[in-house]
C-alpha cells in the first residue's frame, strides 16, 4: 500500500515539473469573422528554432535581403551587406558560399543584391547596384548575365536596377525593377526584353482630378503625378501563373496573380478582400493598411504574404479565405524586427529577419496543421475526407467560419442538404445557403406532393359531394312542399 | 369591429377614406396607436425572423427598444412638426386629424411586412428580389397614402402637400438638433453644478 502511495505521489510530482508542451505564441492569434471582427484564433503555427550568421559558422548576417528556399530544400540566404549567398541543406548545415565568381577571366562580385531565385540549378540573382542580373550555376559559377535591356519601350538613358525576381517553367524572367511603374519586366530565354506584365492601374480620386482641372498651368507642374505604385515582390506558382504584391495604400487588391496574358486572375471569395489586415488603426506609426513586401506561393493554391509594417505572416488558401496569421513586432523568438522575406517548404515556413539578422522558422501546431490537411484536402477535391478534418479543426476552434463552409460543402455532395444548410448559416455563406436550401426543399417538395395531391382530390371530391347532397336536398323539399 | 375594418378600406379608397375619417368621424385615436404599436411589433419580428438570404442583422446586436427609436419617435416628430408647419400654412387639419391620418398611412407596411417576413423564411437567393420588391411597395403605397391623407385632412393642392411635407422634413431635422442642443446643455449644467458642489464640499 505505502508503496503505490509512494509511487502515485512521485509520479504526480513528476507530472508536474515535466514542460508544460503547449507554450503560448509571443504573438496573438486571431481571424477575421463575417462582421469584420478580429476574433481570437488558436495560434496555428509556433516560432521552432532560429538561425543566425553564427549557427551556420558564416559570421553575422549583414542586412539579408531575400531568402529562397528549393525543392530540394536548399536554402540560400541572400546576405546583402557581405555581397554573399550563403547556401545551407535541409538540416541547416552550410554547403557553400557563394561571393565571387569568374567572369570573362576577371573577378567579379555582388553590389548589395536585393532578390534571389532559384530554378533547377540555376541561381537568378538581382545584383541591384551593378544593375544586371547574374544566372549562376549550383556551384556559383557564372552562366550568363542580363544587363542593359534594350527597347523601343524603354526610355534610351534608362537605368536598370533589378530588385526582385521570379522564373517560369520556359525560363521566362519576370523582374521587378526600381523606378518602373509599367509593371513586372519580362525577358524571354535568351535574355531580351520583351514587355511588361500585370500593369497596376492608376487610382485617382474625383476630388484630385476637379483640383488638377482647376489649377493654373504652372500650379499644375508643380502637383504630383499621379503615378502608379511599384511592385514589391514576386513569386511564381507550379502552373506559371506570378503572384505579385504591390504597397499602395488605397488599393483593396494589393496582391495580384497574373496569367500569361497579364491580367490579374487571384480568386477573391472570401468575405474580405485579399490585403493582410482588414481592421487597423489609420494613424500611428504602427497605423494603416498592411504593407505586402513578399509573396509565397505554397502547395494547393496556398499562398503566404508578408506585412512590413506590423511584421505578420498571412496565409490565404486559393480561393482567397484568410486561414490565419502569425508573428508580431519585437525581440522574443518569433517575432520580427523587420521581416524582409518568407519562404516555406512543407508546413515549416521560415521568414527573414533583417534587422534581427536571422532566420526564424516556424512549425504548424496541431490545429495549424489540421486546417493546412483540410485545405489540401478540398483543393484535390476530396471534400468527404475535408469534412473529417474541418471537424477536428472545429473541434479545436468552433469560431472557423471556413470549416462551416467546408462540411457544408461536403454535405452538400453527399445530397444531405438538410444538414448542409444549418452549416453554410453558421459559415455565413448565402451563396452556398442558396444553394443547399433550393436542393432541399425541392426534396421535401418531392416527398410530400403525393400526400398534398391526394389531399387535394380528397377536398375536391368532398365539395362535389357536398353540392350533390344539397341539390339534391333542395330538390327534395322542393317535391315535398310541391305535394302539401 | 367597424374601426377595425375602416383602415382596410381606407388604404383602397384612400380619397373617400381620409374625407370619412375626418368629416364623418370614423377614424379613432386608439385604433391609430394599435396601428403604430403594431408596425413596431412587426419590425421587430422582421429583424429577428426573417430568412437567412435576406436578413443582414447581426443578431447580437439586435434591440428591440431600437424600434422605438426608429417607429415611434420618428411618427411623433412627424405628426408635431407637421402640425407646426400646417398651422403656420392654413392647413385645415387638428393635430388628432394629422396623427390618425399618418397612423392609416401605415397600414400597408403591416399588412406586407409580415407575410414577406415569413415567406421570406422560404425563399432562395433568385426569389429574394420578391421580398424586396413587396418591401419597397408597402414602402411606397404608404408615401402615397401619406400624400393623399395629408391633402384631404388639410385641403391643400397636390404641390402645397409635397411643399409642406418636404418643410415637415426639415422641421424634423430642426427639432432633433434643438432636442440634442437641449440635452448636452442640461448635461452641461448638471455637470456644473455637480462641479460647484464637490468644490464647496471639499472647501468646507
Amino acid at each position: 500500500m505505502k508503496k503505490i502511495i509512494l509511487s502515485i505521489v512521485s509520479f504526480v510530482i513528476l507530472a508536474s515539473i515535466a514542460p508544460v508542451a503547449n507554450a503560448s505564441a509571443p504573438y496573438e492569434s486571431y481571424n477575421y469573422n463575417y462582421y469584420e471582427e478580429a476574433v481570437p484564433m488558436p495560434a496555428a503555427y509556433m516560432p521552432s528554432k532560429s538561425i543566425s550568421g553564427q549557427d551556420l559558422g558564416v559570421g553575422h548576417f549583414r542586412d539579408p535581403n531575400d531568402m529562397y528556399i528549393a525543392e530540394d530544400g536548399f536554402i540560400y540566404i541572400l546576405d546583402s551587406g557581405n555581397n554573399r549567398i550563403v547556401v545551407a541543406d535541409r538540416n541547416w548545415k552550410l554547403i557553400r558560399i557563394i561571393a565571387e565568381f569568374q567572369n570573362e577571366g576577371k573577378k567579379d562580385g555582388f553590389k548589395n543584391p536585393e532578390g534571389i531565385f532559384v530554378k533547377g540549378d540555376r541561381i537568378y540573382v538581382a545584383d541591384t547596384e551593378n544593375q544586371r542580373i547574374v544566372i549562376l550555376s549550383a556551384e556559383g559559377e557564372l552562366v550568363r548575365m542580363l544587363e542593359n535591356p534594350k527597347s523601343e519601350v524603354l526610355p534610351p538613358n534608362f537605368k536598370f536596377y533589378p530588385r526582385k525576381i521570379t522564373v517560369d517553367n520556359a525560363d521566362r524572367v519576370f523582374v521587378i525593377a526600381r523606378g518602373v511603374f509599367e509593371g513586372i519586366m519580362q525577358f524571354d530565354e535568351k535574355g531580351k526584353f520583351i514587355g511588361y506584365a500585370g500593369t497596376i492601374k492608376i487610382q485617382s480620386n474625383p476630388a484630385d482630378l476637379l483640383w488638377r482641372r482647376l489649377a493654373t498651368k504652372a500650379q499644375r507642374e508643380k502637383m504630383a503625378l499621379f503615378v502608379p505604385t511599384e511592385f514589391s515582390n514576386v513569386d511564381i506558382d507550379r502552373k506559371g501563373f506570378v503572384y505579385a504584391t504591390n504597397i499602395d495604400p488605397g488599393s483593396e487588391m494589393p496582391v495580384k496573380r497574373l496569367n500569361p496574358a497579364g491580367e490579374d486572375v487571384l480568386k477573391r471569395y472570401g468575405y474580405h478582400p485579399v490585403r493582410g489586415d482588414i481592421q487597423f488603426l489609420l494613424r500611428g506609426a504602427m497605423g494603416g493598411p498592411s504593407k505586402l513586401t513578399d509573396i509565397k506561393v505554397l502547395d494547393n493554391g496556398m499562398f503566404i504574404v508578408l506585412d512590413s509594417l506590423r511584421n505578420r505572416v498571412f496565409c490565404y488558401d486559393a480561393d482567397g479565405n484568410l486561414l490565419y496569421m502569425f508573428g508580431s513586432k519585437g525581440n522574443q523568438l518569433g517575432t520580427f524586427k523587420s521581416p524582409a522575406a518568407v519562404e516555406g517548404i512543407g508546413e515549416t515556413i521560415a521568414v527573414l529577419d533583417r534587422g534581427g539578422a536571422r532566420v526564424v522558422l516556424f512549425e504548424t501546431t496541431e490545429f495549424g496543421h489540421q486546417v493546412n490537411q483540410a485545405v489540401a484536402l478540398h483543393h484535390n477535391g476530396e471534400d468527404e475526407k475535408a469534412a473529417d478534418a474541418w471537424r477536428e479543426v472545429l473541434r479545436l476552434n468552433a469560431n472557423y467560419d471556413i470549416a462551416y463552409i467546408g462540411i457544408g460543402k461536403s454535405l452538400l455532395m453527399e445530397k444531405r442538404s438538410g444538414e448542409a444548410i444549418a452549416y453554410f448559416e453558421k459559415g455565413m455563406n448565402r451563396k452556398y445557403y442558396s444553394v443547399a436550401y433550393k436542393q432541399y426543399r425541392k426534396e421535401k417538395m418531392k416527398e410530400h406532393i403525393g400526400t398534398f395531391l391526394t389531399g387535394c382530390v380528397v377536398l375536391f371530391l368532398a365539395w362535389i359531394a357536398y353540392k350533390i347532397v344539397k341539390t339534391w336536398r333542395r330538390r327534395k323539399g322542393r317535391r315535398r312542399n310541391a305535394t302539401f | 369591429m367597424q374601426h377595425f375594418k375602416f383602415p382596410l378600406r381606407l388604404i383602397t379608397h384612400p380619397f373617400e377614406g381620409f374625407w370619412d375619417m375626418k368629416y364623418e368621424g370614423k377614424g379613432r385615436l386608439s385604433v391609430s396607436f394599435a396601428i403604430v404599436f403594431l408596425l413596431t411589433v412587426v419590425m421587430i419580428l422582421q429583424k429577428q425572423f426573417a430568412g437567412f438570404l435576406v436578413n443582414m442583422n447581426d443578431p447580437r446586436y439586435l434591440n428591440s427598444i431600437d424600434e422605438l427609436k426608429f417607429i415611434v419617435i420618428p411618427f411623433v416628430l412627424w405628426c408635431v412638426s407637421n402640425w407646426s408647419v400646417t398651422t403656420l400654412m392654413e392647413g385645415e387639419g387638428r393635430f388628432k386629424d394629422i396623427v390618425m391620418a399618418t397612423a392609416y398611412s401605415l397600414v400597408p407596411m403591416v399588412l406586407i411586412y409580415l407575410p414577406t417576413t415569413i415567406v421570406s423564411n422560404f425563399m432562395a437567393q433568385e426569389e429574394t428580389a420578391f421580398y424586396y420588391l413587396l418591401n419597397s411597395f408597402a414602402l411606397l403605397w404608404f408615401v402615397y397614402l401619406l400624400f393623399i391623407g395629408m391633402m384631404t385632412v388639410h385641403q391643400y393642392t397636390a404641390s402645397r402637400t409635397v411643399v409642406t411635407m418636404l418643410l415637415t422634413l426639415i422641421v424634423m431635422a430642426i427639432v432633433v438638433f434643438l432636442g440634442m442642443l437641449m440635452f448636452s446643455m442640461i448635461q452641461q449644467i448638471i455637470d456644473f453644478i455637480v462641479n460647484l458642489y464637490t468644490e464647496l464640499v471639499f472647501r468646507a
